[in-house]
């Protein structure tokens, strides 16, 4: 690693400052500030800009003074500056001198909810930048912002990654406005905090910070907020960026950050006191801490009742296990302990192998390569051809594969039931992990059978519990192991017992459900029953 | 020593798992016949007590370990030599259990691959879970601590189920009268397990509550003990005296006597899992405590720069002391019992709590 950092170094190169910020000098003071004369200050916004086709400039006149409206065409509200800007300004006329025109302006005329004075160059562009209309009047150094954001957005659908049965169906969208409304129509709390910041030296990005005061500790807030301050980097596409810049770990396949396109999602995370990243343009929003066993939690875990969401989560959990090492099990089994095996099914094993040219090992490498190609096929293909390759897949893996001796029909079983395995866990992420980790602990099976997968699976437990995301241990709270945190690991408790938050997380503001929630039968109700009994009879 | 704390909970898994660890493949005293687990209750009595004694000197330094307290009590140079001495006996039980470990596997599941490669597989995992320090193995204990009990309870009603335990194999009881039980239980069950607890006056100090030390360690021994003990019985009871007294590894026996309903049947692999998970928690106590040893008498400033050439000190260690299994068993239940375990684990632990008693007796009467 050290060496890999030491390469890296030498042939950095000096960073050019593509931002228009330091592209200012600031030992000249007055560069940095709006000036009076208003057509200098167009003029010098047009050639900045490079005379860009969508800049839109419109002059305007309010009786005595000059002036200009700005702003980005495509992404503002073009009704609503016509509307509530132009229509007004235009209606008004001042004759007077002795009014202040710029405060006659700001207070009466512009029809905008939010609206402020900017005085320096950097506000300017970062407001006529993100959709604000700007406008300059002459003979004041300072402009009037208001905000008109808008233009064509996708609206809220519902999510394509996260099913649930039951439970909300809308989806976080590429609007940052949007997602904040979603998750703060969920959480009608003062202490519902949301801090922003720009990131992306050129893309200069809104990144939201969501937290909930009182809940999430201050540690991890300001834990979040300095590795969120250390990224310099061009651009953010998308929170996949940010996840990649902020987490403990790089060399690591489990996921440290956890995201998802559900605000549901996102909300009951806020109350467990993790702190959400939301990123403009990005579906996906990133929660901090995330802790191993979060990401075999599904959202319909809390929404359907306790024993049936257990024994899904069970399931889940061993359907992780087997898309882990079905296919390396298969390997020992058939390569070193064939003893381990039931006789007949050995035998049948053995017969159906009789043709294969491969060991096993390459047989199932084989096949777990050819699928992994399929499903990747599979996302990339244009939907119209998608069929086909389904038909191909389904067709020439299973049965000609078969039929043409190349492989084995229990092999074909293995890996189609290690691949669905793979798809019932919610999270894509810790997917991933599985199916990586897969190939790494087939080669072990093969070089020495069930000890080389123990050693492989006994690395990974090593390795998970030296994990850690935001400073909390990665395998909490089972290692290290709490018995109050058990409530939402293995077994999902009923909501009455359902207490505390995870301790790992908050430490202070721990409980979150009263006393005496366990539902019971009125009394009355059994008296009445019975006596209607006794009036029967 | 490395800045690492761990929680009660964790000290307590990993004593459990450290004691019954080899133990439960080697450490039966199978020449007691039947009254073997007897020999281990005294031995888990005398263990209790020999801990006490190393509570005691922990007392007296509670931030320090055993090779940094020896130089303070009994000098600088005569105390670095003890903790030298100490390092190299670390060294050695880990190679120790680490050629237990292959030399099981070798004979049973592996035959044809070479041991060395077994040991050094192992041994590499062991020194990635050193490199990443003391925690993450205690934690790492914690997760195969809830692996290895289910596993037991399983097995143990398995066993039960099938139909194979014969109280009758336990009778008669003291067939020999108590003086094989009592040497028995000094020479072979007390310094091994019991009196391997000297390791952890190395680990001691990284408890982040000094105070649970005591309670935490001696329920830890008793709860190993009670396990060894009931794995004895069951032994012995399910494979009758001779078997017992014959079969290398009882225990393997025994678990692959179950069968259930034609379809619970060769149930090695659970074995194979525990001897996994206990081998590697024992070799990475020792070894823990021999890299932390070696940085704190030779005043390296980290421990992870020694981790690594200790793992292959240990390997090679483990292939050199011995020519074959059985004068491996022989010279670890006959030689080291007498020349090894006897000095470190009871006599110079007695020595420097007598001479840190009368130091701290002299302290006091000079302060008065």
């Amino acid at each position: 690693m050290s060496i890999l950092t030491k390469m890296l170094k030498k042939k950095q190169v000096q960073r050019k400052n593509d931002n228009y910020r330091q592209k200012l000098d600031p030992s000249k003071p007055e560069e940095l500030v709006i000036q009076k004369d208003y057509s200098a200050n167009v003029s010098r916004i047009e050639e900045e800009l490079g005379h860009s086709a969508d800049l839109v400039i419109r002059q305007i006149n309010i009786g005595i003074v000059n002036g200009a409206l700005l702003f980005i065409d495509g992404i503002v509200d073009g009704k609503g500056i016509s509307e509530f800007v132009v229509e007004t300004l235009m209606d008004k006329q001042i004759s007077s001198r002795e009014v202040d025109v710029f405060q006659y302006v700001m207070d009466q005329t512009v029809a905008l909810g939010s609206i402020k004075t900017i005085t320096n160059w950097n506000d300017l562009y970062n407001a006529l930048l993100s959709g604000c209309t700007i406008i300059l009047l002459n003979g004041y150094n300072k402009a009037i912002s208001g905000e008109t954001r808008g233009g064509e957005l996708r609206s809220i659908a519902e999510p394509t990654q996260q099913l649930a049965i039951r439970g909300p169906k809308d989806a976080f969208t590429e609007t940052l406005r949007t997602n904040t409304a979603l998750i703060r129509r969920r959480i009608k709390s003062p202490n519902l905090w949301v801090e922003s910041m720009k990131i992306g030296k050129v893309s200069q990005t809104d990144i939201a910070l969501l937290y909930i005061k009182g809940i999430a500790e201050e540690e991890i807030i300001q834990e979040v907020k300095e590795r969120l301050q250390r990224i310099d980097i061009d651009a953010i596409m998308d929170s996949g960026y940010i996840e990649q810049l902020i987490e403990e770990q790089t060399f690591t396949s489990f996921p440290t950050t956890y995201h998802t396109e559900r605000p549901d999602v996102v909300s009951s995370q806020l109350l467990e006191g993790r702190v959400a990243i939301i990123a403009d343009g990005s579906p996906f929003v990133l929660t901090v801490p995330a802790l191993f066993v979060q990401f075999f939690q599904a959202p319909d875990d809390y929404y359907s009742r306790f024993d049936l969401s257990t024994s899904v989560r069970l399931l889940r959990i061993i359907s992780f296990l087997i898309a882990l090492i079905g296919p390396s099990l298969y390997i020992a089994a058939t390569t070193f302990h064939q003893e381990m095996i039931p006789t007949t099914l050995a035998i049948a094993i053995a017969a159906q192998r009789e043709n294969v040219p491969f060991p096993a090992f390459v047989e199932a490498l084989i096949m777990e390569v050819t699928f992994e190609i399929l499903r990747e096929a599979g996302l990339r293909l244009p939907r119209a051809v998608g069929q086909a390759v389904s038909i191909v897949g389904a067709l020439v893996i299973g049965q000609a594969a078969v039929q043409a001796s190349i492989v084995s029909p229990v092999m074909v079983i293995v890996v189609s039931i290690t691949a669905i395995a793979n798809f019932s866990t919610p999270v894509f992420a810790m997917a991933i992990a599985a199916r990586l980790l897969r190939f790494a602990l087939m080669v072990m099976a093969a070089l020495i059978g069930f000890y080389g997968i123990m050693v492989g699976l006994m690395i990974m437990a090593i390795h998970l519990c030296s994990l850690r995301s935001f400073g909390v241990p990665y395998m909490a709270p089972l290692a290290p192991f709490s018995g109050p945190n058990q409530q939402d690991v293995f077994i999902r408790y009923p909501f009455w017992a359902f207490k505390d938050r995870p301790k790992f997380i908050v430490k202070g503001n721990v409980v979150r459900t009263g006393e005496n929630q366990k539902p019971k039968p009125p009394k009355q109700s059994s008296h009445k029953s019975d006596k209607l009994e006794e009036n029967e009879s | 020593m490395e800045k690492a704390k761990i929680t009660p909970k964790q000290l307590f898994v990993l004593v459990v798992l450290f004691e019954i660890g080899s133990a439960l493949l080697v450490g039966f005293p199978v020449g007691l016949k039947q009254d073997a687990w007897i020999a281990i209750l005294f031995g888990m009595a005398g263990g209790v007590l020999l801990f006490l004694v190393y509570y005691r000197l922990f007392l007296y330094y509670p931030d320090l370990p055993l090779t940094s307290y020896v130089e303070k009590i009994i000098g600088k140079w005569p105390g670095r030599v003890i903790g030298y001495f100490y390092i190299i006996y670390f060294i050695y039980i880990a190679a120790r259990v680490l050629r237990d470990f292959g030399e099981l596997l070798t004979s049973t599941i592996y035959n044809r691959t070479p041991i060395f490669l077994i040991m050094t597989v192992l041994i590499l995992t062991i020194s990635y879970a050193i490199q990443k320090g003391f925690e993450v193995i205690a934690r790492v204990g914690e997760l195969f601590f809830a692996t290895v009990y289910l596993m037991a309870i399983v097995g143990f009603f398995l066993i039960i189920f099938s139909g194979l335990i014969h109280l009758e194999h336990l009778k008669p009881v003291l067939e020999m009268g108590w003086k094989p039980i009592i040497k028995s239980s000094i020479k072979e069950t007390l310094p091994f397990p019991f009196g391997e607890m000297i390791v952890f006056t190395m680990l001691l100090p990284y408890l982040n509550q000094a105070k649970k030390a005591k309670i935490v360690c001696i329920s830890g021994m008793i709860l190993s003990g009670i396990n060894f003990i009931l794995a004895t019985i069951i032994n012995i009871a399910t494979l009758g005296v001779d078997s017992f007294q014959r079969s290398p590894y009882p225990l393997l026996s025994t678990v692959s006597k179950i069968q259930l309903f034609n379809f619970i049947e060769r149930l090695d692999v659970l074995f194979m899992i525990y001897v996994m998970i206990s081998g590697f928690i024992k070799v990475a106590v020792f070894y823990y405590a021999a890299v932390i040893g070696t940085t704190d008498v030779f005043k390296f400033k980290d421990c992870k720069q020694v981790s690594f050439p200790m793992g292959i000190l240990i390997l090679i260690t483990a292939m050199m002391i011995a020519a074959n299994y059985s004068e491996h068993i022989k010279e670890g239940l006959v030689t080291s019992a007498v020349y090894l375990h006897l000095p470190f684990q009871l006599i110079i632990p007695l020595v420097l709590l007598g001479t840190a008693f009368i130091r701290s007796r002299i302290k006091k009467a000079s302060e008065a």
